[in-house]
């Protein structure tokens, strides 16, 4: 068995050969050999079926058990079971039995004829074009003639017999001659294949012209960096007063605008590099004090050092004094004011240039002193017109919360006095209440009496009220 | 071309896993199409493997799958290899699914998992095969190239 299968799954054309008995192989090979006639001219990759992209569900009765994708050359075994013709071949290499339900399979001969109906439903399927970047979908009867013959991204053989390397057919012209051979960017230089030119222009070539994805500005691609961090005025950046406290962070065109306008944290920003380039002088002065310091504490020890060796001079003139043993003690003082002018003259000339050095650091370091002195009282004379300023506005900020007290406690004793009026009034209106009956009894006359009352009453009201306001006056 | 075939059979198989299992049957890694992890739990009442999980490992050659994978239970702190007559302490399991003669082209992932739980769930032994020890001590060949002889029709 596995000798006769050998070689059909080698080449599907072969298949057919052993099935060519049966009427519907015989018209299977005419449109494959053209096919392959085809091909042979573009030699042309042929279409893995397997790797074939299916629009839309399919069904699940179409589907090879093996490979698990719609039938390809579909084979129908003698229990009925169909599989695609090469996975049914690679299975009974292995066993000579159907996968599905282990039914011996003797000899090819033993396969069955599709039925035409679920051939048509296999060329109906829908699927996409394999090749990368061709978006081009039909059924599937179609997808092998589209690829071989019209699909501009199919690979095909390099236009150079020479050259054995394949290309996309759309970039395969005679004319241009081998695709593959080197040259060099007009740009930048650098060696590229002919296949690549275009891809290296769009993509990695540095001389290139490249336009900003923000303002649409077109620059050389090497500057696209620089530009998208500095200038371009579309790009996102903060105010440069961010430090001092502003929050601004929009378009570098609207910052520029808002820095124009007058950042309300400018001031205090300068006032901040301001402090900053104080704090750098004093740490700078501090340094030299740490550095003058330390010279000192060299210089005294060197001092410490040259009275040691002093005394070693000393040394040497004790012998002199055993010259003369009798009159030992006048002869050490008479001896020493001999010795000591030399010694003093030499520490002299030696301690000068030191003496000199320690008086001019003396002089340098008061001089810094000084200096910080004044930028101190400076420093506190700032201090205290911030102060007097944020003193004056606070003052004035009171002053016209107090007048604003004052007239407020005015309007309140006012309208408290207008208060006790008419509740005075209304104690009046009671105390009349129980004469209005008494006089209604009268008749007509006490009732025309009555009308005249009421707005003389109103009228005195009314005096009061301006009594009251005539009180108004001093009180303001 | 084999390789390719298996790869795209296996890719196939992964995309269906991802989107459902059968109850009981969990993917836990498939980080390449040569070595994946499953674990899998009896969902009857057998009290011998009740509330109990098993790590699976598969690991397929490039023939697949017109060959069948290499499937064994791996020993792990909270998986345990199950007691069954014929899974061995190393993990290694006499089916005959699994073999040269009783494999097909037609099962997949899916359908061992499934085979080794009805194995499991239909046994009532608790007991290692015959010759366990030795066969563990003395084994010194690939699970594939073991050549079992498959002679229970009820376990």
């Amino acid at each position: 068995m596995p000798p006769p299968n050998t070689p059909e799954e080698g080449v599907t054309a072969p298949t057919s050969r052993p099935t060519s008995p049966i009427p519907y192989r015989q018209a299977s090979p005419q449109p494959s050999s053209a096919i392959a006639c085809a091909s042979r001219g573009d030699s042309a990759l042929e279409i893995d079926y397997q790797s074939l992209e299916y629009i839309g569900p399919v069904d699940d009765t179409l589907l090879c058990p093996v490979c698990r994708t719609p039938f390809h050359a579909p084979i129908t075994t003698p229990c009925g079971h169909t599989f695609c013709a090469g996975c049914i071949n690679r299975a009974l290499e292995m066993q000579p039995t159907c996968p599905i339900d282990r039914q011996p399979i003797n000899k090819t001969r033993d396969y069955r004829r599709l039925p035409l109906i679920i051939k048509d439903q296999l060329d109906r399927l829908k699927v996409k074009c394999p090749n990368t970047g061709c978006d081009h979908e039909c059924s599937r009867e179609h997808i092998e003639g589209h690829y071989e013959r019209r699909c501009e991204f199919t690979l095909v053989r390099c236009p150079d017999a020479q050259c054995s390397k394949r290309i996309a057919r759309r970039d395969a012209l005679a004319e241009k001659g081998c695709m593959h051979r080197d040259v060099s960017c007009q740009y930048c230089d650098e060696a590229v294949t002919v296949v690549e030119l275009d891809t290296h222009y769009d993509r990695s070539c540095s001389g290139a012209t490249a336009s900003c994805t923000e303002c649409g500005a077109t620059m050389v691609r090497h500057r696209l960096e620089k530009h998208k961090s500095q200038d371009c005025p579309e790009g996102q950046t903060r105010c440069k007063w961010h430090t001092a406290g502003c929050r601004v962070a929009e378009k570098r065109r609207a910052v520029w605008e808002h820095e124009r306008s007058g950042c309300m944290f400018e001031a205090i920003g300068r006032l901040l590099q301001e402090r900053a380039e104080d704090r750098k002088v004093i740490d700078d002065l501090v340094g030299r004090l740490a550095g003058v310091e330390i010279r000192t504490r060299r210089r005294e020890q060197r001092r410490e050092r040259r009275p040691e060796t002093s005394p070693q001079q000393l040394g040497p003139a004790l012998p002199g004094d055993m010259t003369i043993p009798d009159s030992s003690p006048t002869a050490a003082t008479e001896l020493r004011p001999i010795e000591v002018p030399a010694v003093f003259l030499g520490e002299n000339r030696v301690w000068g240039s030191p003496e000199d050095y320690m008086l001019a650091q003396f002089e340098r370091m008061d001089t810094q002193i000084e200096d910080l002195r004044k930028k101190m009282l400076e420093m506190d004379a700032n201090q205290s017109l911030m102060l007097l300023q944020t003193n004056a506005r606070l003052n004035e900020q009171l002053a016209e919360l107090a007048s604003k007290v004052g007239v407020l406690n005015m309007h309140t004793t006012w309208l408290m006095n207008m208060q006790r009026q008419n509740h005075t009034q209304q104690r009046a209106t009671t105390t009349a209440g129980p004469v209005n009956p008494g006089m209604s009894r009268s008749g007509d006359a006490g009732a025309t009496r009555e009308s005249p009352e009421n707005p003389i009453r109103y009228n005195g009201s009314g005096r009061r009220n301006s009594d009251g306001r005539g009180e108004n006056p001093p009180r303001l | 071309m084999s390789a390719q075939f298996a790869a795209k059979r296996l890719a196939k198989e992964l995309q269906k896993i991802n989107n459902s299992l059968p109850p009981g049957i969990e993917l836990v890694s498939a980080d390449n199409l040569e070595e994946w992890l499953l674990d899998i739990r009896v969902l009857d009442n057998n009290p011998l493997y009740q509330n109990q999980t098993y790590r699976l490992k598969f690991r397929f050659g490039q023939s697949y799958p017109i060959e069948p994978p290499e499937v064994v239970f791996v020993k792990l702190p909270d998986r345990p290899i199950p007691i069954h007559p014929h899974i061995y302490s190393n993990g290694i399991i006499c089916l005959d699914l699994l073999g040269q003669q009783g494999w097909s082209p037609v099962q997949n992932v899916e359908s061992v998992c499934m085979s080794l739980q009805s194995m499991l769930t239909g046994n009532t032994k608790n007991e290692r095969p015959p010759g366990d020890e030795e066969f563990v001590r003395a084994n010194r060949l690939r699970p594939r190239d073991i050549e079992f002889y498959y002679h229970d029709n009820n376990v």
